[in-house]
């Protein structure tokens, strides 16, 4: 990717420094209903802005913590997911991560230890929380442990993005977590994760040929 | 309503979807074959299912049909003239739910996701449903007094 360098400028996520701006992203597999979840908590209010270039969908919410207006936004990963691995630009300044998977599939679940660490590779201390989605579809999930959440001393919240169960309570809690996260810490991993990414972004140029075929190949079977 | 759709399918020769409905007035069973046309393995099968189901003459009969249904069996259609077997096909409409969807292409998982879209819809709670609470909050029990899961017992690495 030489355009990688771009990246961070044209997102222009120094913004994110501001006491009244946060950044929460989503992680987890296709499908497992994280831009439902979004949608379900938005409602009508949302402006989803598609960054095609970058794969992902970003969606802008204002509201009030302890009376302080704040601005959040909320990063939603359009497609890229299916690398089963994120731009580090995804994870840069990010103050809580919503990790989701569906009770329906396996695999999803599985799959949140892949996750979990390469969020914990950029962003070893931010606030997160894993969602059991699609409760609806089995309520009986609700009875089970999911032994990850606990293992890893993670919140663990039961929701569906489809009759709305639990939905506007996660995202309020995260942002909570987000706020508190970025009021107690002073980011000083965003300096080192600056640095690995460059160095990231140089090794990569040399295989930039490869990635280049495998989005016109994505693009060659768009309906 | 005057029609009542008891089961779809389709026949590959001619490209048609199959309706057998109930006549409500004669109480009936019939069965209806509707060619599908202007369809070729590069069409967009939720576009002809749309087009099938607002067609003059075919849509009183499709009323009870849902699109989700009708652009299915436009997949199975479209396989077949990809070079598919039904079996893939059908194979392909029960999914898997070990399949890794991230390896799927845009195209299979927007197939899925409309299967599953099914569930969604029936299981949705809409803001001008009545009974719509936009901060539904519901309590489940308390992690020490739920159960193992299952899928936490094989330790397979994780
Ligand atoms: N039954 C049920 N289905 C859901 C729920 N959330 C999402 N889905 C289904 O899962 C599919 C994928 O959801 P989507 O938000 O596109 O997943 P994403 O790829 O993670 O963004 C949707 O098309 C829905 O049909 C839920 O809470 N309950
Ligand atoms: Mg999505």
């Amino acid at each position: 990717m030489a355009r990688g360098t771009s990246d961070l400028s044209e997102l222009d996520q120094e913004k994110y420094d501001a006491d009244e701006r946060v950044k929460i992203i989503c992680l987890g597999d296709s499908a497992v209903g994280k831009s439902k979840l979004m949608e379900r908590f938005l409602m009508d209010g949302y402006r989803p802005e598609q960054l095609s270039t970058y794969a992902l969908t970003l969606y802008k919410y204002t509201t009030t913590v302890d009376g302080k207006a704040v601005l959040v936004d909320f990063w939603d990963t359009a497609g890229q997911e299916r690398f089963q691995s994120m731009h580090p630009s995804y994870y840069y300044k990010a103050h809580a991560c919503i990790m989701v998977f569906d009770v329906q599939r396996k695999i999803t679940y599985k799959n949140l230890a892949n996750w979990y660490k390469e969020l914990r590779e950029y962003r070893p201390e931010i606030p997160c929380i894993v969602v059991a989605n699609k409760i609806d579809a089995d309520l009986k999930v609700t009875q089970r442990n999911f032994n990850f959440a606990k293992k890893q001393g993670l919140p663990l919240y039961y929701v569906s993005a489809a009759d709305g169960t639990n939905v506007v309570k996660l995202f309020k809690d995260a942002i909570k977590l987000a706020m508190s996260y970025k009021q107690n810490s002073n980011d000083f991993m965003d300096e080192v994760m600056r640095e690995l990414e460059n160095f990231e972004l140089e090794q990569k140029e040399e295989t930039s040929d490869k990635e280049d075929n495998v989005s016109k190949e994505e693009k060659d079977q768009l309906p | 309503m005057e029609y009542v759709a008891k089961r779809c399918g389709v026949k590959f020769d001619p490209p048609s979807i199959v309706l057998v409905y109930e006549d409500g007035k004669t109480k009936k069973m019939r069965q209806r074959i509707m060619p599908v046309r202007n369809f070729s393995k590069f069409s967009d099968c939720s576009l002809a299912a749309e087009r099938l189901k607002s067609n003059a003459r075919h849509s009183a009969y499709l009323q009870g049909v849902s699109l989700q249904q009708l652009e299915r069996l436009h997949g199975v259609l479209r396989d077949r003239l990809r070079g598919h077997t039904l079996e893939q096909s059908l194979a392909e409409l029960r999914p898997d739910p070990d399949q890794d969807l991230n390896k799927l292409s845009d195209e299979e998982l927007a197939r899925r996701k409309a299967h599953m879209d099914v569930l969604f819809e029936r299981n949705r709670k809409r803001k001008d449903d009545p009974d719509f609470v936009y901060d539904l909050e519901v309590e489940f029990p308390e992690a020490d007094d739920r159960g193992t899961c299952s899928w936490d017992e094989s330790e397979d690495g994780f």
